[in-house]
C-alpha cells in the first residue's frame, strides 16, 4: 500500500522531523508506530495522508508516485485515506451528523455537500456509523457539546462513512479513558480486519501496541530506531526508544543521529 | 542508571530586536506632538466667550423638540427610508464583502495548510493563486478607502436623488469594510478541522462549507450587525447629499433654520440606533 525511501521532512524552521525513513506496507497490514513526544509520528502521517509534502525521499502510494499528485487525482488519492487525529479536528460548531458525513465530502458535489447542510443526506449511513462507535443518541447534537472521548468516537465515525482503503489513526485514544481506549482500538482493528483496509495507528500506549498489532515500528528523532514483529521486542528496544540508552553506543543521539562528541557536551556545574 | 542526555544549547535571541521597537515607540511620539500642533488642537477655544455664546444660542435654540404630530407624520416616511437604506445597503455590502472577502483570504487561495501539496514547484500555478487574491485585496482597499460620502457624491450623480445613491454607497463602502474584515476572520479561523475535512479528499468549496464558514459564523453575524448599526448613522450624513432618508430632512430643517426640528430629528436618529442595537444583541445571543 505504502512504499518509501529515504523519506524525509525538514520544516521551514530547519527542523528535521522525519528523518530518511524507509518503509514498506502491505495492503491489509496493522501497524503500529510508537516513540517519545516529538519523534515525528503525527509529521510522518501527515506525508502518508498526502496533507504535506516531503522534502526529500520518494513516497508511493500503491505504486503511485505521490509527489506527482495535484488536481483531481490528489483529492481522489486522500479520499482513498481515512485519518484519525490526535485531537479530534472536528468543526465544533457543526452538527455531529454533519461532522460524520463530511467523510462523504470526497464523493459529493458541491451542491449536493451544501443541499445537506440543510437537510442532512445519507443519514442512516451517519446514523449506523455512531451506532458503531456507541453513541447513535449523539446524531443531532452539537459537536461542542460533547465530551472529548464522544468527539474521538465522531471521528472515528467520520472515517467510517467515509470507508477508505487506508486508515490512519494518529494517537486516537488519546483522550479516553483506558477501558475505552482498548474498545476503540479493538474498534479500529476490526474495521480493518473484515474490510480489508490497510491500518497504521500511533500509540503512546506500549500496553495497547503490544497487545493489539503483530508488527511495531519504533521511531525516534525521526528515525525507525526498529521495525519488527510484536513478538521480538525486548525491554531493550523499548528503554532504547524512550530514553535514548542502549547498552551497546553509550554516548546518546541527538536530533539529527548523531552522536554528540564527548568534547562539546557541557561540563557539569559542580566541576 | 544511565545519565539523561545532555540538552543541547538553546539558540539565544540576542537584543537586536529592542532597537527596532524603540525607534518606533520614538516615531509615534514624534507623529503624536506634530499632530497636536498642525491639529490646532487647543480645547481653550471651546470656553471663549465667544464661541460660548454660539454654542449656547445654538443648544437654546434647539430645545424643546417638536414633537407636533403634523411634524412627526411628516417625518415617518423618512424614518422608514433610513431603515430600508440601511437594510438594503447592508445586504449589498454583504454580497459584496463575501466572495470579495473569501478570495482575500490568503489560507484559501494560496497559503497555508490548504495548499502544501499540489503546488510545488510550480510557479505559474502559485502565481494563478494569487492573482484573483491580489485583486480581491486591491479592490477591497479601494472600496473602502473612498468614504461612504463620496460615494453617494458620485452615485447621485450617477443615479439621481434619491435612497438608490444611498443604498449603493453603503454598499459599496461597507463592502470593502466587510470583506477586509470577513477576510481577517476567516484567516484566524482554527485551520486542524479544514486539514482534516482536506484529508478526506474534500473540495475547496467544500472545506468552505464544512469549516471555514461554520467557524466564522458567529463573528460574521456579529460584526454585519454592528455594520448594519453604522450604516442607519451613516445615512443620515448620505442624506446631506441628497441620497434621501432622515439626513435629507435634516439639511432641510438645518438649512431653513428650524432647529427645534433638528432636535426632534437627531432623538429620532439616536432611537433607531438603540433599536438596531437592542435587536442585533437579540440575533447575538440566538445564533451563539
Ligand atoms: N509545522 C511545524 N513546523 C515546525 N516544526 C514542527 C511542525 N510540526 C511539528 N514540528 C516539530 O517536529 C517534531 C516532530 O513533531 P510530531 O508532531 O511529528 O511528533 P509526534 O511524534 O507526533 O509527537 P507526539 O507523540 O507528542 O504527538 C517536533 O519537534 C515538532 O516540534
Ligand atoms: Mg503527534
Amino acid at each position: 500500500m505504502y512504499r518509501a525511501e529515504k523519506l524525509s521532512k525538514m520544516f521551514p524552521d530547519g527542523l528535521v522531523a522525519v528523518d530518511g525513513i524507509d518503509l514498506a506496507i502491505k495492503k491489509g497490514e496493522q501497524v503500529t508506530f510508537i516513540g517519545p513526544s516529538g519523534a515525528g509520528k503525527t509529521t510522518l502521517f501527515r506525508m502518508l495522508n498526502l496533507t504535506i509534502p516531503s522534502t526529500s525521499g520518494r513516497l508511493f502510494l500503491d505504486g503511485l508516485e505521490v509527489p506527482g499528485l495535484s488536481g483531481p487525482r490528489l483529492k481522489e488519492a486522500r479520499r482513498r485515506i481515512g485519518t484519525i487525529y490526535q485531537q479530534q479536528n472536528l468543526v465544533p460548531r457543526l452538527k455531529v451528523v454533519h461532522n460524520v458525513l463530511a467523510g462523504r465530502l470526497g464523493l459529493w458535489s458541491t451542491g449536493a455537500a451544501l443541499f445537506s447542510l440543510v437537510r442532512p443526506a445519507e443519514v442512516e449511513r451517519a446514523y449506523g456509523a455512531l451506532q458503531r462507535v456507541g453513541i447513535p443518541e449523539k446524531l443531532f447534537a452539537r459537536t461542542d457539546e460533547l465530551s472529548g472521548g464522544q468527539q474521538q468516537r465522531v471521528a472515528i465515525a467520520r472515517v467510517l462513512v467515509q470507508d477508505p482503503e487506508v486508515i490512519l489513526a494518529d494517537e486516537p485514544v488519546s483522550s479516553v479513558d483506558p477501558t475505552l481506549a482498548t474498545s476503540l482500538v479493538r474498534l479500529l482493528k476490526e474495521i480493518s480486519t473484515e474490510s480489508g483496509k490497510t491500518l497504521l495507528m500511533n500509540l503512546h500506549s506500549v500496553e495497547l501496541a503490544l497487545s493489539f498489532f503483530q508488527r511495531i515500528i519504533g521511531l525516534r528523532d525521526g528515525k525507525i530506531l526498529f521495525d519488527s514483529a510484536t513478538a521480538e521486542i525486548t525491554e531493550e528496544h523499548l528503554r532504547e526508544l524512550y530514553t535514548g540508552w542502549s547498552p551497546e553506543g553509550d554516548a546518546p543521539l541527538d536530533r539529527n543521529g548523531h552522536t554528540t562528541p564527548l568534547s562539546c557536551r557541557p561540563l557539569p556545574r559542580a566541576l | 542508571m544511565a545519565t539523561p542526555p545532555p540538552s543541547p544549547a538553546v539558540p539565544f535571541r540576542g537584543p537586536s530586536r529592542s532597537l527596532p521597537i524603540f525607534l518606533f515607540v520614538v516615531l509615534v511620539l514624534a507623529a503624536f506632538v506634530a499632530s497636536v500642533k498642525t491639529a490646532q488642537v487647543d480645547f481653550f477655544v471651546l470656553v471663549e466667550a465667544e464661541s460660548r455664546r454660539n454654542l449656547f444660542r445654538f443648544l437654546f435654540g434647539m430645545f424643546p423638540p417638536d414633537l407636533s404630530l403634523d411634524f412627526l407624520r411628516l417625518m415617518l416616511p423618512p424614518v422608514l427610508e433610513t431603515i430600508q437604506i440601511s437594510i438594503m445597503g447592508t445586504t449589498i455590502a454583504i454580497l459584496v464583502g463575501l466572495p470579495l472577502g473569501l478570495l482575500a483570504t490568503s489560507s484559501l487561495t494560496w497559503g497555508g495548510v490548504l495548499h502544501e501539496m499540489g503546488t510545488m514547484g510550480q510557479r505559474s500555478r502559485r502565481l494563478l493563486r494569487v492573482l484573483p487574491y491580489a485583486f480581491a485585496r486591491g479592490l477591497l482597499s479601494v472600496f473602502r478607502a473612498i468614504p461612504e460620502f463620496v460615494w453617494a457624491l458620485i452615485f447621485v450623480r450617477a443615479v439621481g436623488l434619491g435612497p438608490f445613491p444611498g443604498v449603493l454607497a453603503i454598499g459599496v463602502a461597507y463592502g470593502g469594510i466587510l470583506g477586509k474584515v470577513y477576510s481577517e476572520i476567516l484567516e484566524s479561523v482554527d485551520p486542524k478541522p479544514l486539514e482534516a475535512l482536506q484529508a478526506t479528499g474534500a473540495s475547496k468549496l467544500q472545506i468552505v462549507l464544512y469549516g471555514l464558514l461554520p467557524q466564522a459564523f458567529p463573528d460574521f453575524v456579529s460584526y454585519s450587525l454592528y455594520r448594519w448599526e453604522c450604516a442607519i448613522r451613516a445615512s443620515a450624513i448620505l442624506g446631506f447629499v441628497g441620497a434621501g432618508g432622515i439626513g435629507q430632512q435634516l439639511e432641510l430643517s438645518m438649512r431653513m433654520f428650524n432647529f427645534h426640528e433638528v432636535t426632534t430629528l437627531i432623538g429620532l436618529l439616536a432611537l433607531l440606533v438603540a433599536a438596531a442595537d437592542l435587536l442585533s444583541a437579540r440575533i447575538r445571543k440566538g445564533i451563539l
